[in-house]
């Protein structure tokens, strides 16, 4: 199981990336309602930024109906090596 | 050990899919270059940002890497800086938003400013129909019709009879025409995909083998879609374009399930890149010549070293290779782009393959300008420029040496260097995947455009043996032929006028369709200018959009060749305008210069032809000159 402190971090530098924000931190509770820029079309492109880092494919529908960054997180530690 | 090719390859095979190109090489590269350009940017040189960008990212380049690029690009002043304004409105029935970024991104890399309005969600047909849509208060130079299969009603039975799915096909296509004549009758400029066929479908072999199949329907329409579209309609053949990237990877079903994307967020970006180059060549921005190195690229290894029967051309499988680029360099010449030859060579060793080699494709008298000297090729590539007249951003460069390519990005922004691989038998692909010549229609003049720059060379050489101009103008023993908008002359009056840059003295580009309403319009004149002489016919040279306002005959559009420049045209010219302002009872002609990046060779044309400065408005200068004038002295004869 990887570590889940270490999954937080690199979906940090993706989220700052994604929403172009170098201050930009993010926890377990945080949702898209705490990132103005968090819409539908920079879903897709965090969808894909995500499976670019941890080498997966998730599905864009699967990872929207995710409850928050911590449910993420838990999904990639179940998939990612 | 692998190579980056190689790496790509298997992760395309391993994929499946989803291709992701994970070479890191690659990405590396691609970062760095975005990095350099936004470095550019930073320093205020925008033309050298667009060159790193243009070297660094192709279509394929990583859809996320591409919306980077996209950023940066975004947030350049592109009018400030020369680039041609367009606005683009698209139309579809899926969901497209991915699209405008990276479209933004080629646009402005093809040398547009782009303001690009997308329909709402599935408002396509409404947007179109509707006069008062956002589609037409947003007043767009050109619309897309984005299709997919989806938007064509070809529902047939197993077993449907080859009448019914003509009639069909034949159904389908005219609901395609009535929304193309509804725009065109607006004046847009339309642009119209043809349909990808998916990469699936229950009726397995049977779907393209029958002839009552899905994908056979889908052909046969795809193909009257070629047949039914005008010339003021642009099909962009996106089936190819698909089949090209792979079926597979071109829909991804999760993205259409999701959110109604038609294509595959990572194909976003080779969707975005090919449209953006085609309507580079339906505005007028396409490429117009290929410069070419000769060593290692159009043969392999060094003439002057290796010998007539030492180089590699025509036998074994490098050879082979070079004889196929040398064959798609002529099929390139014969759609009318303009061949050059820059190489560091003795003139006569590069002459000689072409001259004397049993196995070479290329002749020397397929060149319209053949350089072969010692200097640097930046300054070579510059003076080919020269020679034919044609802007730094009309020409391809094509050098094995990544040096040569170097010095002339760095010296020559505006020219196109595209990256070479290093084995010859991938250089079509290398050259294709730039679509840097893509054009909308193809004439007599573009069959014969290498022939007509080499006429041009022959009348410099011609004039060099005068020492009046007088002489030599009469010596030309120029004709022109004169008339209007005609069924044959109109598309090629809006061809031209897309494509002037130097000598086009307002920068106005109405569409075929727009010049077409002129013309019927009394207030206004369409004309058109044919000039002949002793060395060859030149085709069609100039067009004229007069408009009568009141006592004035307002000069609206005046665009030439610049083959043609200083050989008495352009008193000729004003010899038509001044005969139609006499024609209306006009009591004065008005000139308007609207200087734009590239015209200044014109900026003084009014005053030179004896106008005085009428006054300036918003950058634009107007000059007048009185209806009731003599006519301009001209060596020029009119073939009424």
């Amino acid at each position: 199981m990887p570590d889940r402190a270490a999954i937080l971090e690199r979906l940090t530098t993706v989220f700052r990336e994604v929403f172009e924000d170098d201050a930009l931190t993010i926890e377990d509770a945080t949702t898209a309602d705490d990132i103005d820029e968090w819409d539908s079309l920079q879903h897709i492109v965090l969808v894909l930024a995500v499976e670019r880092e941890f080498k997966v494919r998730l599905n864009p529908a699967e990872v929207g109906k995710l409850e928050n960054v911590g449910a993420m997180a838990d999904l990639l530690a179940a998939r990612a090596a | 050990m692998e190579s980056g090719a190689d790496i790509l390859y298997r992760n395309i095979v391993e994929e499946g899919r989803v291709r992701m190109p994970l070479d890191t090489m690659d990405r590396t590269r691609v970062k760095d270059g975005i990095a350099r350009a936004r470095a550019a940017v930073a320093e205020g040189d925008v033309p050298a940002a667009l060159a790193i960008l243009r070297a660094t990212i192709g279509a394929e380049t990583d859809f996320l890497d591409q919306l980077r690029a996209a950023r940066l690009t975004s947030g350049i002043d592109g009018a400030a800086h020369g680039l041609r304004p367009l606005r683009l409105a698209i139309a579809g029935a899926t969901t497209l938003d991915h699209l405008i970024p990276p479209l933004q991104l080629w646009l402005t890399l093809a040398g547009f400013a782009p303001a690009i309005h997308l329909a709402p969600f599935d408002t396509a047909t409404a947007s179109i129909l509707d006069p008062g849509s956002e589609l037409h208060a947003f007043r767009p130079d050109l619309v897309w019709l984005f299709t997919t299969h989806r938007d064509h009603d070809l529902a047939l039975a197993p077993g449907a009879t080859p009448d019914a799915v003509r009639a069909a096909v034949s159904r389908a296509v005219a609901a395609r025409v009535a929304l193309w004549d509804a725009l065109r009758a607006r004046g847009c400029l339309v642009m119209e995909n043809n349909a990808p066929v998916p990469a699936d479908d229950a009726a397995g072999n049977l779907s393209g083998a029958a002839s009552w199949g899905g994908r056979t329907a889908l052909r046969l329409l795809n193909a009257e879609l070629a047949f039914a579209a005008p010339s003021g309609v642009v099909l962009f053949d996106l089936d190819h374009v698909a089949a090209r990237h792979g079926r597979r990877a071109w829909h991804d079903p999760r993205y259409w399930f999701h959110s109604k994307h038609a294509v595959a967020p990572d194909a976003t970006g080779v969707l975005a890149h090919a449209a953006a180059r085609l309507i580079a060549g339906a505005r007028g921005l396409a490429r117009k010549c290929l410069v070419l190195d000769l060593d290692n690229t159009l043969w392999g290894g060094v003439i002057g070293d290796d010998g007539l029967a030492g180089i590699a051309l025509g036998s074994g499988a490098a050879g082979e290779a070079f004889v196929a680029f040398q064959a798609h360099v002529k099929a390139l010449k014969d759609r009318g782009i303009i061949l050059a030859a820059c190489s560091k060579n003795e003139p006569e060793t590069a002459a000689l393959p072409f001259r004397d080699h049993p196995d070479t494709v290329l002749r020397l008298e397929d060149f319209a300008v053949f350089r072969a000297g010692w200097g640097n090729k930046a300054d070579a590539v510059r003076d080919i420029a020269t020679t034919l007249d044609i802007g730094l951003d009309a020409l391809v460069f094509i050098d094995d040496n990544p040096m040569e390519r170097d010095i002339v990005r760095q010296h020559l922004p505006d020219v196109a260097v595209p990256e070479m691989p290093e084995d010859p038998a991938h250089y079509i692909a290398a050259l294709e995947a730039g679509a840097w010549f893509e054009a909308t229609g193809f004439n007599a003049e573009d069959a014969a455009r290498t022939r007509l720059y080499a006429e041009n060379a022959q009348r410099a050489e011609h004039r060099a043996s005068f020492v009046d101009m007088q002489g030599y103008l009469a010596s030309l023993e120029m004709v022109a032929t004169t008339g209007g908008a005609d069924a044959f002359h109109l598309p090629r009056i809006a061809q031209l006028i897309g494509k002037s840059n130097q000598f086009h003295l307002t920068g106005t580009r109405p569409t075929e369709a727009e010049i077409a309403a002129l013309a019927r319009d009394p207030a206004w004149t369409v004309l058109h200018i044919r000039l002949r002489d002793r060395f060859g016919d030149n085709g069609l040279i100039a067009a004229l959009l007069l408009h009568q306002q009141g006592p004035d005959l307002l000069v609206h559009t005046w665009a030439m060749s610049c083959r043609v420049l200083a050989r008495g045209m352009e008193e000729f010219t004003a010899n038509l305008i001044l005969r139609d302002a006499r024609r209306r009872g006009c009591t004065r002609i008005l000139g308007r210069f609207v200087p734009s990046a590239k015209n200044q060779l014109v900026a003084g044309l009014y005053s030179r032809l004896g106008f005085t400065l009428a006054g300036e408005e918003q950058g634009a200068s107007l000059f007048a000159a009185p209806a009731d004038r003599d006519p301009w002295p001209t060596m020029v004869h009119h073939d009424a």
